[in-house]
């Protein structure tokens, strides 16, 4: 019944949204140029593009959160907004000026961000109804109520495990994007943004996240879904938009097109190899570990990294691969066991000492553990070198500033100066100073956590190559990866662990999916097949998500 | 008129830091984005900047309270305030250092109260030579400083729990070893730093001059110093770029207490006598002083040059203010409402300042 009070009157292929030629700039960047863009009633249309093409930008745009520039050639106010044919922003066919998220949520769009902006300590119906819950007759909450149509509301999605007194905190990253869902149409949400919501997910979760988005376009609502995983683009939307630098390449059907033809729209070339992995000559152990541990998750592990060698390290979320880096780096340092560097028992107590010995980590969370993002580029490129960088004690900025330039030539980055703050930067880009950061230091063993996690095609090749040439310098990497094709196309060697310990090592090229895949998963657990997408990543995500703690 | 450059003389040693800090663009760090024309900005971060704001609100204070008595802009009047102000100037540098990667040290008041007792009594009661009282007198603010240190970054206490504890542990030892009983009778020598002068300066004038120089150096300038404003932005990102995160907050801390119990010493020797309740509230004047200055207490901004000026504007007020006839409750509340408002001034200049930026 809930759905029907949803249900808009507006008949197929009428735009419900649409933005012509929308323009926005930051100081020393343009982040959108001209861009039009349209939703239908419902219609999931996927919007694509690499790190910095100005997706967020786009659907802050359309949440509220940023103003377009106004016409060049009215540039001086601001707010005043023309029916000027050149940029104008309308729904329904009426221009609309969504000055604040405010405004944007009672036109009715509603957007799910990567971080999910639930109250943890709260249950689900408080959630759910948030600032707009029923009352009785005397003014006061009706929690009866709030209840009864929150269970309505999840009802309507299709949701029945999800109990509305639980607490919000409690729930798994999946449940809670379902009730951040069930929010946005308790407020009659008619456009619902998508920013990457697969992004945190796994296996069953998306299945699940699919078929609400299935449910919702039943119920005539435009969806704006944002991913960077292109089998998703295939399987769920009706049209995509690409945005490369900020301007739009186009919008097709997604009947009309393919993997390839998008690709090349998103970086404007052809990506013939997304793993260049270059062979490499193998050469002397420079890291030993000799059954390290360290509680609760480091159990007894052995490994050996080698010269020129990458060491592609696989396993569920959760058995402990992040947990061995960080041992290794000596943030957790280990308990007991032997870590041998060059032939010499070494103890690494902290990340100091890992880098005087030539380790370096690029860890998994690069916004809490890689970068200060609040600080310049130049302050991050040198954090890790700041000794070499200074005489006595005091910092020589003048390298510091030399050191950042050379960085932002080297890896290519998109920044308007070295002054320029790093929150500023995209995704792709921030990953990009973290790798400067950490060759600056001239590892000889580099760990990458995740090394190309939420970031788009062209930065991802361009990740893997770098990270193949460093190899064949000489380095030895260890690459942690939940991506198994990656792990598959870049490594020498494949290590997989489970629950804290090393189950399997693999050469390479003897190596097949399905063997990583059962190692990882321990032999109990059944294969699932799934609908699309390669079978055995999905199985893995499957078990990982829905029923951690059951496997064997 | 030979006391006109009086006033503004802690205010230029402050500016001298000030071309230091600026030339590294430090003076306000991480709140101005990339600027492309940095020559023709720099007058304008200046004037923007949160330590602009305050050099103006403290010359415009000056002038004003010179108006209203003839007692205030005086050369003995101000370095007589400088005398005042000593021990908070001095607390303030390690304090505007906590703040920085997002702590707080609430024991500070506390630590000079042990350290002046552990002077008068070491002397006093165990006849220790009153040279070997005062070095154990600064030893024991930089162990209790320590003691903060080692439980906030081994243990994990944090720091507003931890020096609220000792706030009250410190000033317990200090009562109790006391038995209540004040120290005085020191010989005359003691008492030349903390009443006598030098080059008609007085003395500890000197100290809190060479200790702001270098104190804003090593924030500006070194490791250290760029450590401290990573580790209140982000001390998980420090700590993965190798940075010693716990080693660094020891030394703050530890520096902290140490530069309590030298001020613990120029207080016993500017006010002759030792009592167990010294520094009782002194925590509030430093923190008032250091937030005045600029620096936030999220952590990851601030700079000495704000703290500098914030302690001559907040002493200058209280004197200007008593000396023109304005009761000591009127003070506090003028004192309160200037801090509000530098804050807010900064803020709406920083928001215009990115609003046209962004604009164009």
């Amino acid at each position: 019944m809930i759905a029907a009070t949803h249900a808009p009157l507006n008949t197929d292929n009428k735009p419900v949204l649409s933005l012509q030629n929308i323009s926005k700039s930051f100081p020393g960047v343009k982040a959108l140029q001209n861009v039009s863009f349209s939703i239908n009633t419902g219609e999931v249309h996927a919007l694509l593009g690499e790190n910095g093409a100005g997706k967020s930008t786009l659907i802050k745009i359309i949440s509220g959160v940023y103003q377009p520039d106004s016409n060049p050639d009215n540039s001086l106010s601001k707010h005043k907004r023309t029916a000027d044919d050149t940029s104008k922003i309308q729904l329904d066919g009426i221009t609309v000026n969504l000055d604040s998220p405010r405004t944007a949520q009672k036109h009715g769009i509603a957007t799910i961000y990567q971080e999910l902006l639930l109250y943890p300590e709260l249950s689900v119906a408080e959630n759910i109804f948030m600032g707009h819950a029923p009352r009785t007759r005397f003014g006061t909450l009706d929690w009866t109520k709030t209840r009864q149509l929150a269970r309505e509301q999840l009802a309507s999605l299709d949701i029945h495990d999800l109990h509305v007194d639980q607490q919000v905190g409690s729930l798994s990253v999946g449940n809670r994007q379902r009730v951040e869902i069930a929010k946005a149409l308790s407020q009659n949400a008619r456009i619902l943004i998508m920013d990457e919501p697969t992004a945190a997910l796994t296996g069953t979760d998306v299945e699940r996240l699919f078929r609400i988005v299935d449910l919702l376009r039943q119920r005539d609502v435009g969806v704006i879904y944002i991913s960077h995983r292109l089998e998703e683009i295939f399987t769920l939307a009706d049209r995509v938009t690409v945005l490369r630098d900020g301007a739009t390449v186009g919008t097709r059907d997604v009947s009309d097109t393919t993997e390839d033809l998008l690709i090349n729209m998103m970086v404007g070339r052809t990506i013939s190899e997304l793993y260049p992995k270059q062979p490499s000559v193998i050469g002397a152990p420079v890291l030993e570990l000799e059954n390290v541990t360290r509680a609760p998750l480091t159990k007894s592990i052995s490994l050996c990294l080698r010269r020129g060698e990458i060491l592609g390290l696989a396993g569920l979320v959760g058995s402990g691969r992040s947990e061995l880096a960080q041992t290794i780096f000596g943030i957790t340092p280990a308990q007991s066991g032997k870590i041998i560097h060059k032939d010499r028992p070494v103890s690494i107590k902290s990340p100091a000492k890992a880098v005087e010995l030539g380790i370096a980590y690029v860890p998994e969370d690069r916004s809490t553990q890689g970068l200060i993002r609040e600080m310049r580029i130049s302050e991050n490129t040198s954090m890790a070198v700041l000794k070499e960088l200074s005489n006595a004690t005091l910092i020589d900025t003048k390298a510091e500033q030399l050191l950042a330039d050379q960085s932002i030539k080297k890896f290519a980055i998109r920044a308007s100066s070295s002054e320029q703050l790093v929150e500023k930067l995209s995704g792709g880009n921030q990953q990009k100073v973290v790798l400067g950061k950490w060759m600056a230091s001239r590892p000889e063993v580099l760990i990458m956590d995740e090394p190309t996690r939420g970031i788009d095609v062209g930065a991802k090749a361009e990740i893997h190559r770098l990270m193949s040439e460093l190899a064949c310098q000489g380095m030895a990497v260890l690459m942690i990866s939940s991506e198994l094709p990656e792990i598959m196309g870049m490594s020498d060697t494949i290590a997989v662990m489970r629950e804290g310990e090393l189950v399997a090592t693999f050469d390479a090229a003897d190596a097949t999916q399905e063997q990583i895949a059962s190692a990882m998963m321990g032999s109990g657990t059944t294969t699932r097949t799934a609908a699309a997408g390669d079978e055995a990543v999905t199985a893995i995500h499957g078990t990982a998500s829905s029923q951690p703690g059951i496997d064997p | 008129m030979t006391s006109d450059n009086l006033p503004d003389k802690p205010a230029s040693v402050a500016s001298g830091a000030a071309a230091t800090g600026e030339a590294t663009g430090l003076s306000t760090p991480h709140h101005n984005s990339a600027g492309t024309n940095r020559n023709s900005n720099l007058l304008r971060r200046v004037f923007l900047s949160h330590e602009g704001v305050l050099l103006i609100i403290l010359i415009a204070s000056v002038l004003t309270l010179a108006t209203q008595t003839d007692k205030f802009l005086t050369t003995d009047n101000l370095l007589n305030q400088c005398r005042l102000m000593a021990e908070v100037a001095l607390v303030a540098l390690p304090m505007t250092y906590i703040i920085i990667t997002g702590g707080i040290d609430l024991s500070v008041g506390s630590i000079l109260g042990l350290c002046a007792i552990v002077l008068g009594v070491a002397w006093k009661n165990y006849g220790l030579p009153l040279e070997l009282a005062i070095v154990l007198c600064i030893l024991t603010g930089a162990l209790a400083g320590a003691v903060n240190g080692f439980f906030i970054t081994m243990v994990g206490v944090p720091p507003l729990i931890m020096t609220l504890a000792t706030l009250a542990l410190y000033r317990g030892l200090a009562e109790g070893i006391s038995q209540s009983r004040s120290v005085r009778g020191y010989p005359e020598w003691f008492y030349q730093l903390g009443q006598g002068q030098f080059w008609g300066i007085p003395s500890q004038l000197w100290l809190v001059i060479i200790a702001l120089l270098i104190s804003g150096f090593v924030l500006s300038r070194s490791i250290f110093g760029r450590a401290l404003y990573a580790i209140g932005h982000n001390e998980t990102g420090a700590r993965y770029s190798a940075l010693p995160v716990d080693r660094y907050k020891l030394i703050i801390y530890s520096l902290s207490g140490f530069m309590a119990g030298i001020a613990a010493f120029i207080f016993v020797s500017r006010v002759s006598t030792t009592r167990s309740d010294m520094g009782t509230g002194l925590e509030l004047d430093v923190i008032a002083a250091v937030v005045l200055g600029g620096t936030s207490i999220f952590g990851g901004t601030g700079t000495i040059l704000g703290t500098a000026l914030g302690v001559v504007l907040i002493q200058l007020l209280k004197n200007g203010l008593a000396l023109t006839g304005v009761k000591g409750d009127a003070t506090i509340m003028v004192i309160g409402l200037v801090l509000i408002a530098s804050i807010l001034i900064t803020n709406y200049a920083r928001s215009r300042q990115s609003g046209q930026r962004s604009e164009h």
